[in-house]
């Protein structure tokens, strides 16, 4: 295997990770709330900015700094939920999956508009120390500021299962997710799971820009590059389980940095998107999901 | 209205549009013109598929950008400009069967994701393979004037329009309507819905390249990427919405509402601008689906033409028992 | 202990329910029956506040129940098993069971409750780790009644507990109504097998088209000729 193909393996996973981490967020808000969020890359880019600013402004450490993209993150999530997503769950679910996506639209377009105000349509990169530091496996570099959003992205699925399996709050998220209807009559409070489960999904989206921003770079318009990526793993992967859509990720990514290799980086998307019609087409349910209505 | 008193009100209006093009030497009202009827064409065009046929497509720009691209590098390249506005559309046309038949295979959500992943991509890939600016060489320059632009975007509107007014009377349109209602009891009856859902994205991709020639023709320079921008379709379905989805003249009504105010907000402030009419979108899916066409008939008190939701009153009577 | 006067409920512009009134008292077993789209899930579906009401007023045990949230209504002791696959097929017994006390404010409560679930139904103990999907039919409506009664209702709601069950399940479901209002929790059951509710409930109302068209106790209501004819099968 030539070293080039080796390297692009690696980083493909890597990046892998990094589209499996931000696709948790989207399926945790697709499955639950049945709200399709197109403005989740937006959200991601904020949360990249946050890091961004917390590094150069405090000197905080992006790793220091992720509770706190998380924390604040989520009461963005809690706030956009109250001011716009919880009319859309108003609607039955058919209807709901439409005007979310439409809505989120719109949002996803206001978000980048503001970044771009705000921050000037500048690229960012978050340049720590050990920035150019990596691993090496014989020839093949593993930057270690890009195996970290990889090594998020597995912890995050592994807590998310814990909560989902393990809490009480995490069994009433499954409920609401399966049926909000017998959830609310089995005694739940249907809005605030709503409410909760967005707002993570929002944190999770910033946690992986805080990684983007590390390992590659932010800029106001990449929110919906990385909505597109996210949806396709959720597609891939289906809904029933967090391990398989980081594993979903990684192997978008593989798919995607095998296919630069062969047919040139320029079409990358276009693979990625060829994957996506292929895989919608014949297993419209993904590759480890329970079916969703 | 009666017909032909309509068509006679009509045919004024166009000899006006004309008259006023020649005639004005504003080059900014000119370019607002313009734009505003660029941006009319292309939601009138997304219209057919998403309103007509009631399949919401978010890769619109893709065909936009390509009807633009095309014709300006052929244009640019040295050929006559009406075989490069031709040969945009027929490729176009061509590349959207190819693209549609995956694609309408898809339903509802998978379906707008998948446009959008296209959209997406499409702008992206542009990007790579087409970096450099394309400016018009200094000879054009000197002696730009917008007339041209205006008359031909005028003219793809006509076109646009003329297309959608056609389709909503001809079986075509019927079926298209049949689909965007109730798709299974269509196939039920025997409909070949797929083929009517090719036919409306086929026949809306070369609209909308159409428009996307009047905007290569429009600009002095611009990145090639920019014409496939997912903003274009979102300013599209915005126009469409708030115009009224679904109706003849509701995108033409929503564009002049949006480039006039946009043009007359107090603030400068582009980004501004997206979040009010951001916020405008949202407020018009969620609480009027009807737009403006359904606001404008009611102050005239008679329903506005085939005003129509988007098949969210089948769903629901579909729903309840 | 349930008061309801005047219920209205519409779709829309559709109204599915006109003037309904009736009650349910203390330690009774009460029937709503009728044939099907006469609005009895409707009617059900109003009360626990997951359909808005047009008008009418909902009284239980005293406390207007307008504008509560299902799960506040759920917390007040008034439960309802909705028609089918009441419980979450992707959880396990034993989960759903915990699900079922969530309004639960005191946790000891908890262990009393499963215990008296799984003394009524000791088929679902036996299979507490399996998937709510994976059990049969009668099984998953006893789960879905444990599942009810998790909350310790003091009304347990059932819409059409028969449906899709084999006569003896049938049988051995209404049986267990009857343990459990003699425990003391009322039941308003609605149903479409009208005999064998009749045999079961102490009072009946009979609901066709929206409207409440006959009343009276199970034996009243099978001495009446138009009940009879209609619906039993004399």
């Amino acid at each position: 295997m030539s070293q080039l193909v080796a390297q692009s393996i690696v980083s493909g996973i890597l990046l892998g990770g990094i589209y499996g981490l931000v696709a948790l967020g989207l399926a945790l808000a697709f499955g639950v709330l049945n709200v399709l969020n197109v403005a989740h890359g937006e959200l991601l880019m904020l949360g990249g900015y946050l890091a961004f600013f917390a590094f150069t402004r405090w000197g905080l450490d992006p790793f220091v700094s992720l509770p706190l993209v998380f924390i604040v993150m989520f009461g963005v999530g809690i706030l956009l939920y109250l001011g716009l997503f919880r009319f859309v769950t108003k609607a039955e679910i058919h209807t709901r999956i439409k005007n979310s996506l439409l809505v989120s639209f719109g949002l996803a377009l206001a978000l980048q508009a503001l970044a771009v105000r705000f921050f000037t349509a500048d690229e960012r990169t978050i340049s720590t120390a050990y920035s150019s530091e990596a691993f090496t496996l014989g020839s093949i570099r593993i930057p270690i500021v890009r195996l970290a959003g990889l090594v998020v992205a597995v912890i995050a699925a592994l807590v998310l299962e814990w909560i989902l399996s393990r809490t009480r709050f995490g069994k009433a998220l499954r409920a609401t997710s399966e049926d909000w209807t017998r959830a609310a009559l089995t005694g739940i409070d249907v809005r605030r799971v709503y409410q909760i489960a967005f707002a993570i999904s929002a944190a999770l989206a910033a946690i992986a820009g805080s990684m983007v921003s590390l390992g590659y770079s932010v800029s106001p318009s990449i929110g919906l590059g990385w909505t597109l990526k996210a949806l396709i793993v959720v597609v891939l992967a289906g809904l029933g389980s967090m391990r398989g859509i980081v594993l979903a990720g990684i192997a978008l990514g593989l798919v995607e940095s095998l296919a630069s290799v062969w047919i040139g980086g320029q079409y990358r998307e276009v693979a990625a998107l060829v994957l996506f019609l292929i895989v919608l087409s014949f297993r419209p349910h993904g590759f480890f999901g329970r079916a969703h209505a | 209205m009666p017909r032909p008193v309509a068509s006679v009100l009509a045919l004024l209006v166009l000899v006006a549009a004309v008259a006023l093009g020649l005639s004005i030497g504003d080059q900014h009202v000119l370019t607002l013109a313009t734009q505003s009827m660029i941006l009319a064409a292309l939601a009138t065009s997304w219209n057919i598929l998403g309103g007509f046929a009631g399949q919401i497509s978010l890769g619109h720009s893709a065909f936009f950008g390509l009807g633009a691209l095309l014709t300006r590098e052929l244009w640019l390249g040295g050929r006559a400009l009406p075989v490069a506005i031709a040969v945009a559309a027929v490729v176009t046309a061509v590349a959207a069967c190819v693209v549609g038949i995956p694609m309408l295979r898809l339903r509802d959500i998978y379906f707008a994701i998948g446009t959008l992943a296209l959209g997406v991509a499409v702008f992206i890939t542009a990007g790579n393979l087409w970096p450099g600016i394309s400016s018009l060489p200094a000879e054009m320059l000197r002696s730009y004037d917008f007339t041209g632009p205006y008359l031909f975007a005028l003219a793809v509107l006509v076109v646009t329009l003329l297309a959608s007014i056609w389709l909503a009377q001809s079986k075509l349109g019927l079926g298209m309507m049949a689909v965007r209602e109730d798709e299974e009891a269509a196939k039920a009856t025997g409909v070949n819905t797929f083929a009517y859902k090719l036919a409306a994205f086929v026949i809306s991709a070369a609209l909308a390249a159409l428009a996307g020639s009047a905007f290569a023709l429009f600009s002095v320079s611009y990145y090639p990427n920019f014409a496939f921008s997912v903003i274009w379709t979102f300013e599209a379905v915005l126009v469409a919405f708030i115009g009224g989805i679904g109706t003849l003249f509701g995108p033409l009504l929503g564009s002049i509402f949006f480039i006039v105010g946009r043009d007359l907000m107090p603030t400068n402030v582009d980004e501004f601008q997206v979040v009010f009419f951001g916020l405008l979108f949202v407020v018009v899916v969620l609480v009027f689906p009807g737009g403006l066409s359904q606001a404008a008939g009611r102050l005239l008190g008679r329903r506005a033409a085939k005003a129509r939701t988007t098949g969210d009153r089948a769903t629901a009577a579909r729903g309840r028992s | 202990m349930l008061e309801v006067e005047g219920l209205e409920v519409a779709y829309g512009d559709l109204q599915v329910v006109w003037g309904v009134s009736f009650e349910v008292h203390r330690d009774s077993i009460v029937a709503i029956l009728g044939p099907n789209g006469a609005g009895k899930t409707t009617t059900l579906l109003s009360l626990m506040g997951l359909l808005p009401r047009k008008a009418g007023s909902v009284r239980f045990e005293g406390e207007d129940l307008s504008g509560l949230p299902t799960h506040e209504i759920v917390g007040r002791g008034m439960v309802m098993i909705p028609e089918e696959r009441a419980a979450f097929q992707t959880l396990t017994v034993a989960e759903n069971l915990e699900l079922g006390a969530y309004s639960l404010r005191e946790k000891e409560a908890f262990g009393e409750a499963l215990g008296e679930v799984f003394e009524i139904f000791p088929r679902l103990a036996e299979r507490r780790k399996q998937a709510a999907g994976t059990l049969s039919g009668g099984e998953r409506q006893m789960l879905a009644i444990g599942k009810a009664l998790m909350a310790r209702p003091r009304l347990l709601i059932l819409d059409e507990p028969s449906l899709g069950l084999a006569p003896i399940v049938v049988e051995d479901i209404f049986g267990v109504i009857r343990r459990i209002r003699d425990r003391g929790v009322s039941v308003l059951m609605v149903e479409q097998h009208v005999e064998m509710a009749l045999e079961v409930a102490d009072y009946a109302y009979i609901l066709e088209t929206g409207s409440i068209v006959a009343r009276g106790t199970g034996p009243e209501l099978e001495a009446d000729v138009r009940v009879q004819e209609a619906y039993l099968s004399l």
